[in-house]
């Protein structure tokens, strides 16, 4: 049994080592909702302070395995530390979703999602970490490029109507592995506030 | 409102708990009552025996034992006091066969449990005879509280469930359920009294030993005996309990249980399995009142499907999982 100290980035998210960006995004949301302050399943088992030690640790890993260069470094250092002669095979990023480019510079920037609601700005952020290109989504969700575009880049005027909006927000959060109730729910949220402000 | 089944995720191995003979006795437990044990009993039990499996009920819920009332029994006339009491030899004799094919029942007077808190032989030959009972299936259902009796008999196999609602009040019994049984259990694998002290301690929060969690615990305990420590690592790693949600109305209640899982694995160190979830589904309280069993009553009900699913699943030994 290991502290949370003790616990590899990959224990920490309860993935495998081998896990691919799309999975640590999974992982990573469900720890951060699994360990978040109100959460029913930790409250009544963990003082508030193992709770922030908890949170702390998920971030650190999600940062650091979202990073390819700093994965890496992290995966030397730490199997050299075990003393391990074989390194475990780099994690792979399934063909279709791996960009041929290497990362681009936003990615090296630290995103906290998990203090910011789903907006347009945000899943183009976890997008960038995640090294996929938006032509890649558009291949996989078949939604057209004008409109990721457009969600990305929160266009109140040329954003699809409503109904359509939802269906197209819910397969580009799939398409990154993430909540798409949550990200329709705060997307949505989003727009009706920028709505008001526009309005007053 | 969610969907009966459990189909959006995927379903893994999950440890065995057969015992030796190849029979599998499933202890169904949990902090607080009104829960479902009973019901998930029951018609758990209905949906194993119907692939020809023979099953046995143990109705062992020290606050009401009343598993023939789900079944549309009468009172039976033969106990589990009567094994006790030594009215009768052998425990097969006290098993009362239903209308269901392969399906017994074996029930207990109340506060059985209680009553034996005190008398160690009789609970010993009490579990020794459940574990000798013939059958391809023994589900026992404990009913709510943390009495040492519900802690050995949930312990009596690897494979203890428990039933969780997703409120706080029964997440929060079940986790103080939990902790007394893996403390019970940890303190059954040691001999040092040393190391009993330290286990008594961390389960006491009140206590001078300031031990915060099971982690904490470990390291104490390898200070003063290694040996022990490694005992105990290895009861960590063998204890896997199942975790059954019920009365799920929503998406997010689902994920409860995956949540619960990870809070278990962080702060005990185990690896609890989630079998799976059974929608919140009128048709159970009218079946209930019926006194007729869903899932021969109303097989076709959501919360029917999901119990059918959950012990078609426990019968092949698989958990539910993420899809990633």
């Amino acid at each position: 049994m290991k502290g949370i100290d003790e616990q590899t980035y990959y224990e920490i998210l309860e993935v495998s080592s081998a896990a691919t960006s799309r999975e640590i995004q999974k992982a990573y949301e469900h720890a951060k909702e699994t360990f978040h302050t109100d959460s029913l399943a930790v409250y009544s088992l963990f003082s508030e302070q193992e709770i922030q030690g908890i949170q702390v640790a998920i971030e650190e890993a999600y940062r650091v395995l979202m990073d390819e260069t700093l994965r890496k470094s992290y995966d030397q250092s730490h199997y050299q530390i075990l003393g391990q002669q074989k390194l475990e095979k780099p994690p792979e990023i399934p063909a279709p979703l791996r960009e041929k480019k290497p990362p681009r510079a936003s990615a090296d920037v630290p995103v906290h999602v998990g203090e910011e609601i789903y907006r347009g700005k945000t899943l183009r952020q976890i997008r960038e970490r995640m090294s996929i290109d938006l032509e890649t989504i558009a291949q996989e969700t078949r939604i057209n490029l004008k409109t990721l575009e457009l969600i990305e880049g929160e266009d109140l005027e040329k954003l699809p109507p409503l109904v359509y909006l939802k269906g197209f927000l819910k397969g580009y959060a799939q398409s990154l592995g993430l909540d798409p109730h949550k990200v329709v729910e705060e997307y949505v949220h989003f727009l009706d506030e920028e709505k008001k402000k526009i309005a007053s | 409102m969610v969907r009966s089944g459990n189909a959006p995720y995927l379903f893994k191995n999950m440890g065995p708990t057969q015992s030796k003979d190849s029979k599998t006795i499933w202890t169904i437990g949990g902090g607080k009552g009104g829960s479902g044990k009973s019901f998930i009993t029951v018609n758990m039990g209905i949906c194993l025996s119907k692939s020809g499996s023979r099953v046995i009920l143990v109705d062992a819920d020290l606050g009401g034992a009343n598993l023939h009332t789900f079944l549309g029994l009468p009172p039976p006339a033969f106990t589990l006091s009567d094994f006790i009491k030594k009215r009768v030899k052998h425990l097969h004799e006290v098993l009362i066969p239903t209308e269901v094919p392969n399906l017994f029942l074996l029930t207990g007077a109340q506060d059985l449990l209680n009553a034996m808190d005190s008398k160690n032989v009789q609970k010993r030959k009490l579990l020794r005879s459940i574990q000798h009972l013939e059958g391809d299936y023994v589900l026992v259902d404990l009913g709510g509280g943390n009495s040492i009796s519900v802690l050995d008999f949930f312990l009596m196999s690897d494979g203890g469930i428990l039933v969780v609602t997703p409120e706080p009040t029964s997440i929060e019994n079940t986790y103080r359920f939990l902790k007394s049984a893996f403390y019970r259990r940890l303190r059954q694998s040691v001999s040092s009294h040393a190391v009993k002290a330290l286990i008594d301690g961390a389960m006491d929060r009140k206590s001078e030993i300031a031990i915060q969690n099971p982690y904490e615990l470990i390291k104490a305990v390898r200070r003063i005996n290694e040996e022990e420590a490694k005992k105990i690592e290895m009861e960590v790693e063998t204890f896997q309990p199942n975790l059954i949600l019920n009365q799920v109305r929503s998406r997010k209640d689902i994920e409860i249980g995956f949540s619960i899982r990870s809070a278990c694995q962080k702060y005990f160190g185990i690896r609890l399995h989630y079998l799976g979830y059974i929608v919140y589904d009128q048709d159970v309280g009218y079946s209930v009142r019926r006194r007729r069993p869903l899932v021969l009553e109303n097989a076709h009900s959501r919360a029917a499907q999901c119990v059918s699913e959950i012990a078609s699943k426990l019968a092949s030994r698989h958990q539910m999982s993420f899809q990633f």
